[in-house]
């Protein structure tokens, strides 16, 4: 039964799309991204199966979370000591002396894996939920950045420039799930002004961007011992999602939430007694059902902006061709006032 | 156009209804703009702005966003207006012309004592050069805001090298258009330019100042009609002097022109002396008119 369920997305298929997404030049988006929202249908997505997630109970670290830990172990510089105390607002979030700490997300932790003990009709049940970024298909942390640190791409990941991120944490207040998480005391702020401006790096997954770059699999992808997580084509991992999904007759996670994402969680059990169970903490974010986009709020203004430049244009033409049609007759009384 | 001599009142109407909407639509969403896109940044939190009273809203980057949209409509419908409308009506006056940045310079010069203005038209070279200055930058935000604004609604994952251009386009001519707006405060500053600001709210501009400073377009307005130059002489003798001050420009004009300035300053500080010399002016006026 597992086998059957088993990466009908082998290897080869999603290499194939890797490839093809990173052949498609930034021409080929423009007439792809018209459908609202729906900008990266076209790319990757993953799957991550709850009803296969034993948490690695056995293990020191879940194997996800290891192998996150691994890749990017050095990702961030050593913070400069001391680090600039950031004025008027003084918050500072140092976690490099906590690099260890694998229970929460933090700059040194993109992956956690949570643990719910939901009571269902059928009595207690446990469940591991790995945590990551959902590389949401509009994501407000990547549009909103002031700086485009945050950039969402083709392939759908959800990618910060820790060399050109300023640490404002934009993109966490933005977030639903509070996911990005900042290291003070490192980056490209230190170089400007770092009392006033700035602090820290925002760092969060990446979706191993560079190893798909690469043609290899995201480390927690890779690692899973049962392969509860996997990676593919936006269209085949929904098909997939589905198909589980109607099998355990159970739910999904990520399809709808936040106006859509490609990370999409299958479960038995339901999210909204998931969400109820969950411990929410700064650093452990909730599983709310249905979460809103709230930059949904912003697209009708910002369609109007867009309009706005044939607004003006329109009222122009007809503002310069009434001047005209009754122009003979005003100038004349102009020049009668003169005389 | 609309320009005209309002001589009864001693006034030359210099920007009609419509300019003025169009400068008040640009000139207040352009302030809307700057103090929303700093709320971008981040920074309404970090410094406290959010917490004063009535500016809660500006530590929601959803809120701020949208009242940066509302401008940002208004700013760009008003922009595309001006261009197009004022381009097919022909309307070139504020278009920099041949020598205008070395007339420039004479003319800052003489802001600071050195050397004396030459005669203008309606717009100061300086003007111009600063009006295609400031077209060019609210074009490069118009464009990298669009680009910004396409790629937060529908393009998201819009090639990443058009966003970082976009953004940085849009962060760098910010910059400017905050410096151009300051030396568009720090130009009214100036003792010269200030009968100038009037028009800006009212639309026109006392006749005797125009008469001093904008010979050139009054002489215009005036469509090639005497120029009656002072109050003090005779009728029958101003023609000849005017009608040179029109083509040569004597060495003695910008004495007069000096002294009246002098004058004018002096009854800067007093609107009803003003409306005193106006009478008297518009009282020289009609009789060298008629």
């Amino acid at each position: 039964m597992k086998k059957e369920l088993l990466p009908k997305i082998s290897r080869r298929s999603f290499l194939k799309t890797s490839a093809g997404i990173t052949a498609a030049s930034g021409l080929t988006v423009l007439p792809m991204a018209k459908k609202a929202h729906g900008a990266t249908s076209g790319g990757l997505a993953t799957l991550i199966d709850l009803s296969l997630c034993d948490g690695c109970v056995d293990w020191e670290m879940p194997a996800c979370v290891s192998s996150c830990k691994t890749i990017n172990k050095d990702v961030i510089p050593e913070p400069v000591n001391p680090i600039p105390q950031p004025w008027p607002r003084k918050t500072i979030e140092d976690w490099s002396k906590k690099k260890d700490v694998f229970n929460r997300l933090t700059p040194y932790n993109y992956l956690y894996v949570q643990k719910a003990d939901v009571e269902t009709e059928d009595g207690k049940r446990t469940v591991f939920i790995p945590r990551r970024c959902m590389h949401c298909d509009n994501p407000a942390c990547a549009t909103i950045c002031p700086f485009s640190a945050n950039h969402k791409m083709k392939n759908g990941a959800v990618v910060i420039d820790y060399d050109l991120c300023f640490g404002g944490a934009k993109c966490r207040t933005v977030c639903p799930w509070a996911i990005p998480q900042r290291q003070s005391g490192v980056g490209v702020y230190l170089q400007v002004l770092p009392d006033f401006m700035g602090n820290g790096v925002m760092y969060k997954c990446d979706l191993c961007h560079e190893r798909l770059a690469e043609g290899k699999l995201p480390g927690c992808v890779e690692a899973c011992p049962r392969k509860a997580l996997l990676i593919g084509p936006h269209r085949e991992i929904f098909a997939l999602a589905e198909e589980r999904a109607k099998q355990m007759n159970g739910y999904i996670y990520g399809k709808t939430e936040n106006g859509g994402t490609s990370t999409l969680y299958v479960s038995p059990v339901s999210f909204d007694l998931i969400n109820k169970a969950l411990i929410k903490k700064p650093g452990e974010p909730d599983m709310k059902p249905d979460v809103q986009r709230r930059m949904v709020k912003t697209d009708g203004p910002g369609r109007i902006v867009l309009a706005s430049p044939i607004l003006g244009a329109a009222a122009g033409l007809i503002g310069a061709f009434k001047w005209f049609s009754r122009g003979k007759g005003g100038t004349k009384g102009g020049e009668k006032d003169n005389d | 156009m609309t320009e005209k001599i309002w001589e009864e009142k001693g006034l030359v109407v210099r920007h009609n209804f419509l300019e003025l909407l169009e400068h008040w639509a640009i000139a207040l969403s352009g302030f809307v703009l700057i103090i929303t896109g700093l709320f971008q940044m981040p920074l309404a939190n970090r410094y406290y702005i959010s917490s004063l009273p009535g500016l809660a809203w500006s530590g929601d980057f959803i809120i701020s966003l949208n009242v940066h949209y509302a401008a940002s409509a208004i700013f760009v419908a008003a922009a595309f207006f001006h261009v197009i409308y004022h381009g097919i009506l022909g309307e070139r006056g504020m278009l920099p012309q041949k020598g205008d940045l070395k007339t420039s310079i004479t003319v800052v010069k003489s802001f600071f004592g050195k050397g004396e203005e030459p005669p203008f038209h309606k717009y100061l070279p300086e003007q111009r050069l600063a009006y295609i200055g400031m077209i060019f930058i609210i074009a490069m935000l118009i464009i990298s805001g669009l680009v910004k604004t396409y790629k937060n609604i529908y393009a998201p994952d819009l090639s990443e090298g058009i966003v970082f251009l976009a953004t940085w386009v849009h962060i760098t001519f910010f910059i400017l258009f905050v410096l151009a707006f300051i030396g568009h405060m720090a130009a009214i500053i100036l003792k010269p330019n200030r009968p100038m600001v009037r028009a800006i709210f009212t639309g026109s501009v006392r006749l005797d100042y125009a008469r001093h400073r904008h010979p050139l377009w009054v002489a215009e307005l005036e469509g090639g009609r005497k120029i009656p130059a002072t109050v003090e002489p005779a009728v029958e003798e101003i023609s000849e002097e005017t009608v040179e001050a029109e083509t040569v420009k004597t060495s003695t004009e910008p004495e007069m022109l000096l002294q009246k300035k002098a004058d004018l300053q002096e009854a800067d500080e007093s609107e009803d002396l003003y409306a005193e010399t106006q009478e008297e002016d518009v009282g020289g006026t009609d009789k060298t008119s008629d």
